[in-house]
């Protein structure tokens, strides 16, 4: 049995319920907007081993027959008010509560899509990127700075920069224009994180346990996922890339223990690949509602436990 | 070269650590804010790898080694909240990407996951601990009153009254001695599970000092054996410097307390000799032979 806990507001944790649905595998859903409310969950650690079970309204499963979990957790904004509670006590509540669900999932041997570990190098994209070089992947030239001095003489070494977050605050990716050059002076007050733009196209790489799904992105767009802030348009399509560059992506979600990860990659005019960052919790459904990719396919066969690294994974967390 | 503490003046490991670094004559800055002025940061990477610069003063090549305590906390004061969450988690992540591509020994360096992962609760480290041959104490984490009680029960029956209730986002652990309490803990249920664990006697303090295992008083008759488990226990964390507590449960001599940022404070005065030596004997090996103690 599958266990999946997100949101049905969420698309893309509709898409995996769909999938699942569509493939005749059996999965147990845990909406988180109405968790924990609507749910009961135990599990003990005792003489060095673990137990436990989690229930819905109709439903009560053993953890160990659930043969994978896809978990999309919810941000504050998306879930609803908990009656009687101040927004501090609410909040403090909530957290206990999903703490609690991720002890539960974190005791399964079965393939967790994903598990916390393998999200929290997102956290920090500049520390991402030093694992992301250890995997043979490039990775742009970066400055992370708080001293207008150093992006001047980076500007001039590298010409068109783009900056962004350094941490895993959503931000649009912007070019730094003379705009932005006028105010560095307020870089005294936190550093930011730029990188040499890199021209080519946009791919981004799902790798799913084994296997592999890559797309190619056309677009004038900085930021494509924005293309239509910008006026431009962005178009999809499958792509095959190198074999030494999937072997380092694969390398990349395994070094960081993701069985699923979005990875950004450019593909220059001259064929160099660079690798921006991987994405712990990919939005996938944007790129297989364009492509037809069968990345839900993918995910429901890894989640089933039917899938080559799955097996590997389970055997690996029971030995 | 400069050593580095991360953490307040106050803290009584970094005043002793920079009390016995300075007796050597080593130089020793302690810093509460690291991306405070003056520092000014430039974090670079490039195909050749990280070259970095902190301070306007000191490169960080000449960096001989850095202990974190803490990194503090930026002044709310002027800042819109979401900016101020914004900026927060910018400077967390740039520290961490910082520490991490030093070439100089750093106590703790951090991974992301202990970065961001402060503060876990106990059964975190269970693998981890049961990996080392170390022992955890009985806990249940439910949302069912009586899965509760049945635990309840279960220590009852083993002669042991009540249970602990600990918040699984805190480290504060509430005894449940009566009716009442075990009431209020069901009316908790309604809204959230719980993590339930079972009381412990008096603990014993160790703390862990690279190779070093430090026992804070009279060493329990397991100590041999415990040794070898709590060196490989920090081994697996990749903790350098490491505060755990043990005590006796219904199963043996369990873990109950793992602190990846120790206190001093917690320990006598013979065991903190004995933890600021060991850190400074990391942090300054050369030097580290030349007996200079000096009182935290």
């Amino acid at each position: 049995m599958i266990l999946v806990c997100g949101s049905l507001a969420d698309p893309v944790t509709e898409l995996v319920c769909a999938r699942l649905q569509s493939c005749g595998y059996a999965y147990r859903f845990v909406e988180l907007g109405r968790y924990p409310e609507d749910y009961q969950l135990g599990w003990c650690w005792r003489e060095n081993r673990s137990e436990g079970w989690i229930a819905g309204p109709d439903w009560r499963l053993d953890l160990d027959e659930i043969s994978g979990v896809y978990v999309r957790f919810l941000g504050p904004e998306d879930r609803p008010l908990l009656p009687g509670f101040d927004a501090c006590d609410a909040a403090a509540l909530r957290n206990e509560g999903d703490l609690a669900l991720i002890a539960l999932i974190e005791t399964l041997a079965c393939p967790v899509v994903n598990r916390m570990q393998g999200g929290v190098s997102n956290n920090s994209k500049p520390y991402q990127a030093l694992m992301i070089g250890r995997t043979g992947l490039r990775v742009p030239p970066t400055l992370v700075t708080s001293d207008p001095m150093a992006v001047r003489a980076f500007h001039e070494k590298h010409g068109e920069l783009i900056y962004k977050s350094a941490s895993a605050v959503r931000s649009i990716v912007r070019r730094l224009g003379p705009d932005q050059l006028e105010r560095l002076e307020l870089l005294r007050n936190g550093p930011a994180h730029l990188q040499a733009f890199i021209p080519g196209h946009n791919i981004r790489v799902h790798t799913v346990g084994e296997r592999i799904f890559a797309t190619r992105i056309d677009s004038d767009a900085v930021d494509y996922r924005y293309a239509h802030l910008d006026g431009t348009t962005a178009t999809l399509e499958p792509v095959t890339i190198q074999p030494a560059v999937e072997a380092a992506c694969l390398r990349l979600a395994d070094e960081l223990g993701l069985l699923f990860a979005g990875i950004d990659l450019k593909q220059t005019p001259d064929g160099d690949y660079f690798c921006f960052e991987a994405n712990p919790c990919p939005g996938f459904l944007y790129y297989e509602r364009h492509t037809g990719q069968p990345i839900s396919a993918a995910l429901a066969d890894l989640l089933r436990g039917s899938a080559a690294r799955s097996r590997h994974e389970a055997a690996a967390a029971m030995s | 070269m400069m050593h580095l503490l991360l953490g307040h003046p106050d803290d009584p490991c970094c005043a002793g650590v920079f009390a016995r670094l300075e007796a050597r004559s080593l130089a020793v800055r302690v810093i509460a804010e690291p991306l405070a002025p003056p520092a000014r940061l430039t974090w670079h990477l490039d195909a050749a790898g990280v070259t970095s610069s902190l301070y306007p003063d000191i490169s960080d090549t000449e960096i001989a080694g850095i202990l974190v305590r803490d990194i503090g906390l930026l002044d709310p004061q002027g800042w819109d909240p979401a900016d101020h969450a914004y900026m927060q988690a910018e400077s967390r992540a740039v520290i961490l990407a910082w520490l991490a591509s030093l070439a100089c020994p750093v106590i703790n360096r951090p991974d992301a996951t202990q970065w961001y992962g402060a503060g876990a609760p106990i059964f975190a480290w269970r693998t981890l601990l049961h990996g080392s041959g170390l022992l955890l104490p009985e806990l249940v984490v439910t949302s069912n009153p009586d899965a509760a009680r049945a635990f309840r029960c279960r220590l009852a029956r083993d002669g042991v009254a009540g249970a602990v209730y600990v918040p699984v986002t805190g480290a504060a652990g509430y005894l449940l001695g009566d009716d009442e309490a075990w009431e209020r803990l069901a009316a908790l249920q309604m809204r959230a599970p719980v993590c339930l664990t079972e009381p412990h006697g008096p603990v014993t303090l160790v703390c862990v000092v690279g190779d070093e295992v430090i026992w804070d008083g009279s060493l329990p008759p397991e100590a041999a054996d415990l040794e070898l488990a709590l060196s490989r226990f920090a081994a697996a964390a990749r903790l350098t410097f490491v505060e755990i507590a043990l005590a006796r449960v219904r199963g043996g001599i369990a873990v109950v307390l793992v602190e990846p940022k120790p206190r001093l404070e917690h320990f006598t005065e013979n065991a903190r000799d004995q933890i600021l030596d060991a850190i400074v004997a990391l942090l300054a090996p050369a030097v580290a032979l030349v007996d200079s103690r000096v009182p935290a």
